[in-house]
């Protein structure tokens, strides 16, 4: 079955001097949220980005992917916690994205870990939509 | 060009069907312990967001400032734009859960400019947004423009 999630941006005036507004989620998780170039491209000054949005998509993502893993290979996840940090080069895009979790597994090697999660890594829906990102990196490792 | 870096953390507690997560924007700061859980990703919402809600809002702040960009270049910058994302994810066969189209749909209030202009500058937008030149190896990028 197919999901849709639906986002509303608006955006006033040139890129340098206007200022835009990611409206309320349509989920109602989260209110409306201002965006900037300058903001985008320098210090963040409380303001998010599309490139922390895409970090905040695909650390939700790969967490959810490994405790599914975890759970089918018979070792549940107690705790995950992952980072994601993308790189942006205006210019020349998306440059890379660096995952790192760190898991409480009960019953579980680091090695075995290590290979769930860089299955989350290639399988998570939004690693594959990012599989054109050039530099994707994984550190993994049991707490 | 500077590389700029932004990072976001989630937690995630349990297993997949019942456990949930929680997501924080450590960069901005801008958001922080917004919860996700499968049955929200998959199904209602329920006041909680998905990583596809995300990826709507990422793509939305991009192509509205590459948009807000080529207009300033062809000497109409904009008075408004609005964009609406809607990213799909569906389950293909072989392949398991894929994010397989994102629709924009942009209505610009921009002075100077007629639809056929502002139509060029939408698809000269879509193509020069990093956020669509990524997804577009995996999924389709549809882009409706249109003058208030």
């Amino acid at each position: 079955m197919a999901t849709d999630r639906t986002m509303t941006t608006t955006w006033h005036g040139s890129l340098l001097e206007g200022a835009g507004t990611i409206a309320a989620a349509e989920s109602g998780a989260f209110g409306a949220l201002d965006v900037t170039w300058a903001s985008r491209a320098e210090e963040p000054n409380g303001k998010t980005s599309p490139e922390e949005l895409i970090a905040a998509a695909h650390s939700a993502c790969f967490s959810m992917a490994l405790s599914h893993g975890l759970a089918q290979a018979g070792t549940p996840a107690d705790r995950l916690d992952t980072s994601a940090t993308v790189t942006f080069v205006p210019g020349e895009g998306i440059t890379k994205v660096q995952l790192t979790v760190r898991g409480t597994v009960p019953g579980i090697d680091a090695e075995t870990f290590a290979a769930a999660a860089e299955e989350a890594k290639v399988g998570c829906p939004v690693s594959k939509a990012l599989a054109s990102v050039p530099e994707i990196t994984l550190d993994a490792s049991l707490v | 060009m500077p590389r700029i870096v932004r990072e976001a953390n989630a937690t995630w507690q349990g297993n997949t069907a019942r456990g949930s997560g929680m997501l924080s924007a450590a960069s901005s700061t801008a958001f922080a312990d917004l919860a996700f859980t499968l049955a929200s990703r998959i199904s209602i919402p329920e006041e909680k967001t998905s990583p596809e809600e995300l990826l709507a809002a990422a793509h939305g702040g991009c192509f509205t400032m590459s948009l807000a960009t080529e207009l300033s270049k062809a000497g109409t910058p904009p008075t408004s734009l609005e964009t609406r994302i809607t990213v799909t994810m569906d389950e293909v066969e072989g392949k398991g859960h894929q994010i397989v189209h994102s629709q924009i749909e942009v209505r610009g209030e921009v002075p100077d400019c007629d639809e056929a202009a502002f139509a060029q500058a939408a698809e000269a937008a879509d193509a020069g947004c990093p956020f669509s030149a990524l997804i577009r190896g995996i999924a389709t990028v549809g882009v409706s423009a249109s003058l208030v």
